[in-house]
């Protein structure tokens, strides 16, 4: 998709009157089971929210848009494992809420290819929160 | 420049205020905000450069500064340099007043273009 039409389809009014009028946010759990230093967390995060955001433009703009709207609300919460980041993977799915994981190129500090983050959203916050509510922030 | 750019790698670089001494989850939503609207900003004026460094798996890195005056100087400079920058301001609902600047964001550029410029940094 060139970059027209992803900024159309992003900035366009919702062609079915569709919209959403509770707040979104935007959910990175992250692996502490692999003990990144603050700016690894950092990097793997913003890696997260770039791909979720793109993904967003073309899965569910309505989100995207109100999540603009409403402040791009990011939050940063603690997952234990791998399995843990994939449980919670599932479960964003069944509830229809987009999920990115974020793999990392191991460059430095953990093994190639560690799942590091799982980004939820942007979805509407109260949607997250049955998802998320135990999780404690980073 | 665009055709330095075309054999360079492409980065993002963070560069975040340690004097703040935010939180892990903090500084990761801070550079998330800097991080999505330096890609956004970026697709209207280098969009090529933005698929590049998508396609080369989107480098990122995090730097720390003093202050808050590295981070103005260093986006003055980014600017002087033709380079994409966002100085992200906390809306200040957690721990730094509203309004406070947390995070510059430059880039995706060049790898050398952002290494001129950020050589001194050290890793957060």
């Amino acid at each position: 998709m060139g970059i027209r039409s992803f900024l159309h389809r992003i900035t366009a009014p919702p062609l079915s009157g569709e919209r959403i009028d509770e707040p979104c946010k935007m959910v990175c759990i992250v692996n502490q089971s692999l003990k990144m230093g603050k700016g690894k967390i950092a990097a793997q995060v913003g890696h997260g929210a770039v791909m979720a955001t793109m993904k967003a433009g073309m899965e569910k703009p309505i989100n995207l848009e109100q999540w603009f709207t409403t402040g791009q609300k990011k939050v940063c919460l603690k997952g234990r494992d791998a399995e843990h980041l994939l449980e919670l993977e599932q479960q964003a799915k069944a509830a229809g809420v987009l999920t990115t994981l974020v793999h990392d190129a191991g460059h430095t500090q953990i093994p190639s290819g560690s799942l590091t983050v799982l980004t939820l959203g942007p979805e509407i916050e109260a949607t997250l929160e049955e998802i998320t509510g135990e999780l404690k922030l980073l | 420049m665009a055709m330095v750019s075309t054999v360079d790698e492409p980065s993002m670089v963070f560069i975040a205020r340690h004097d703040l001494k935010m939180s892990a989850g903090k500084l990761a939503v801070q550079c998330s905000h800097a991080a999505v609207s330096c890609t956004l900003n970026a697709r209207k004026t280098h969009a090529r450069l933005v698929e590049r460094w998508r396609n080369a798996g989107a480098r990122k890195i995090c730097l720390r500064a003093d202050d808050l005056a590295t981070l103005q100087r260093l986006a003055g400079q980014a600017q002087a340099a033709g380079l994409v920058t966002y100085l992200v301001k906390d809306a200040g609902h957690t721990e730094v007043p509203p309004g406070t600047v947390t995070v510059l964001g430059i880039g995706p550029a060049p790898r050398r273009a952002i290494d001129a410029l950020v050589s001194e940094l050290k890793p957060y």
